[in-house]
């Protein structure tokens, strides 16, 4: 499928229509939708914002292909003078001071943000049912979930209320809901783009990312948001992505590998393991060398993941305390203060991770849980980098079941933590991951070494025309 | 210490489901093989070199933004804001 971003800029560029009306449409599609997607619709600002791009086109300025083109951002982005709630009691009246470096960018181009996206509170979660603000309901299916934690994000591309959103991914929240959608959701280098103004989860896997509904776009939103920005430490320049129309239709010397324990996994679905397989069959059928891989089991993975995520996030989530900034619950004694404004506002999945992260950094635990998960993180680096001095992609499946219904896994977390086994590795590695929506009926994740997007770009492409 | 303490919520518990997690990490087989020591140091590289830093300037804040930063704050009265009283 061809650029949505491109054919917009064109029509509103010869005035097919104007970009007050593009708007005026989304906003109307958003207000109306079943899906609980939307935590807060940004009308007034985006109308302004369409007809200072209508008056620009009428006067014939020459506009940025991004210019009028409705997006929508994920609850945990910073965008001056809208609310940012991360879907959590604690944030509801938070107003973002700055804008996020990333949304800047896009801002910049005049990209118009027309909603912020219901999602898991502060990126906490699989399903996007833990949101003070209702779950979100699948594209696809409004009695199942939308995945998480950027739920509303990948319903919003899905449904085409928005042409892009911009979400984040610390274990998988960008790729998982993007197969449950079935929409492209790209996971980038870490570092690739700036975190500057994401409320951060866990600082060394949070990443910025894009919903889309084609590659082209992926790669137009991928070079418009990378770069190095001063104000987060941890971003790195990046090669530009190529333009599609330059790519290569069938990759030649290519070896595709994938991990044999994934699919032996007894979790693993049937029909997704079937389609899978059928996959790789097709590959050698196309004369591409196919490698199985050994790696490490999905248990250890999602433990390693979620010892170094709930971690970090019980430091980053300390600031919430009541005193600065966000809900207050008691204004006589300090330290009560702090305890009951975190207890009675942050949502149960929230604590609970919080409450875990401080018992893995104690005294005793630290040595045996925390120090022990950072070396198999380690461990796990090391193993990515020999697997791709063999192969230049690594193909997996997004998730080990189809999205179950919704409140079917809340009452079992540890259920929802297994869910999240074939995305958090590639998190711990630091590794860009592209899922793309075939395959199996819940996309597949294809995963290069740091700063090989465009190798995955154009894999997928090849993977599309199979 | 107690885990309300640590994490300031109150009646803090350990939960279930992540203990099994903290079982699993327990018995994880760690490879500590020193001939794979150098692609295991690849994690030391991807961190921030102190030479790259940027330099420790304060970079004042917009108007707008300390106008956000004052109003996000919880309470206020005659003007001033209001904390919790940290010493009886």
């Amino acid at each position: 499928m061809s650029s949505k971003i491109r054919q917009i800029h064109t029509e509103l560029t010869r005035q097919e229509y104007s970009c007050t009306d593009l708007i005026k449409n989304k906003l109307s599609e958003l207000e109306n939708s079943p899906h609980n997607s939307a935590n807060s619709i940004l009308a007034k600002t985006a109308l302004q914002k369409a007809q200072e791009i209508d008056q620009k086109i009428q006067q014939g300025k020459k506009l940025d292909e991004l210019a009028g083109i409705p997006f929508g951002v994920k609850d945990v982005y910073l965008l001056q003078g809208t609310y940012a709630t991360a879907s959590a009691d604690m944030l509801k009246s938070y107003k973002a001071p700055y804008t996020a470096t990333a949304i800047q960018k896009l801002l910049d181009k005049g990209a118009i943000p027309i909603v912020r996206e219901n999602c898991d509170s502060f990126g906490h979660g699989s399903s996007s049912e833990n949101t003070v603000f209702g779950a979100v309901k699948n594209a696809l299916d409004l009695q199942t979930v939308a995945g998480g934690s950027s739920g509303g994000s990948a319903v919003n591309v899905a449904k085409n209320y928005t042409v892009f959103s911009i979400g984040g991914d610390t274990g998988g929240s960008i790729r998982q809901p993007a197969g449950f959608n079935q929409v492209y959701g790209l996971k980038p280098t870490y570092g690739r783009i700036s975190r500057f103004g994401l409320m951060a989860y866990a600082s060394s896997t949070d990443c910025v990312g894009m919903f889309t509904q084609n590659l082209e776009d992926t790669t137009i939103l991928l070079n418009a948001m990378s770069g190095k920005d001063f104000r987060d430490q941890t971003s790195v320049d990046s090669p530009k992505i190529s333009e599609v129309s330059t790519w290569k239709t069938k990759p030649s010397n290519f070896t595709v590998g994938f991990y044999r324990n994934f699919i032996e996994n007894e979790a693993l679905d049937a029909s997704i393991k079937a389609d899978f397989i059928n996959l790789i069959e097709k590959l050698q059928n196309q004369g591409i060398n196919v490698q199985a891989l050994d790696f490490y089991d999905a248990q250890t993975l999602v433990a390693t993941y979620y010892i170094v995520a709930m971690a970090e996030t019980a430091s980053n989530l300390a600031r919430l305390d009541g005193i600065n900034y966000g809900e207050r619950s008691d204004e006589s004694v300090l330290k009560d203060g702090y305890a009951l404004t975190r207890s009675q506002n942050f949502t149960q999945e929230t604590k609970r991770r919080i409450v875990s992260g401080n018992q893995v950094l104690s005294q005793g635990h630290s040595e045996e849980i925390y120090l022990q998960a950072q070396n198999l993180r380690n461990n796990i680096m090391a193993h990515f980098a020999n697997d791709f001095e063999q192969v230049n992609v690594i193909l997996s499946p997004v998730a080990p079941n189809h999205p179950p219904k919704i409140g079917e896994n809340l009452k079992n977390p540890l259920a929802m933590y297994l869910s999240d086994a074939y995305t958090v590795g590639f998190s711990l590695g630091k590794l860009p991951t592209l899922t793309a929506p075939f395959g199996t009926d819940i996309g597949v994740q294809i995963t290069t070494a740091k700063n090989q997007e465009e190798t995955a770009f154009q894999f997928a492409q090849f993977l599309e025309t199979l | 210490m107690p885990l309300s303490v640590l994490s300031s919520i109150k009646d803090a518990k350990q939960s279930e489901s992540v203990t099994k997690l903290f079982e699993t990490i327990k018995q994880a087989n760690i490879n500590k093989n020193t001939e794979n020591q150098e692609n295991i140091n690849l994690l030391n590289t991807s961190i921030v070199e102190v030479s790259s830093l940027r330099e420790d300037t304060v970079i004042e804040s917009s108007e707008t933004e300390k106008q956000f930063i004052k109003a996000n704050f919880p309470l206020q009265k005659n003007g001033f804001l209001v904390v919790p009283k940290v010493i009886d």
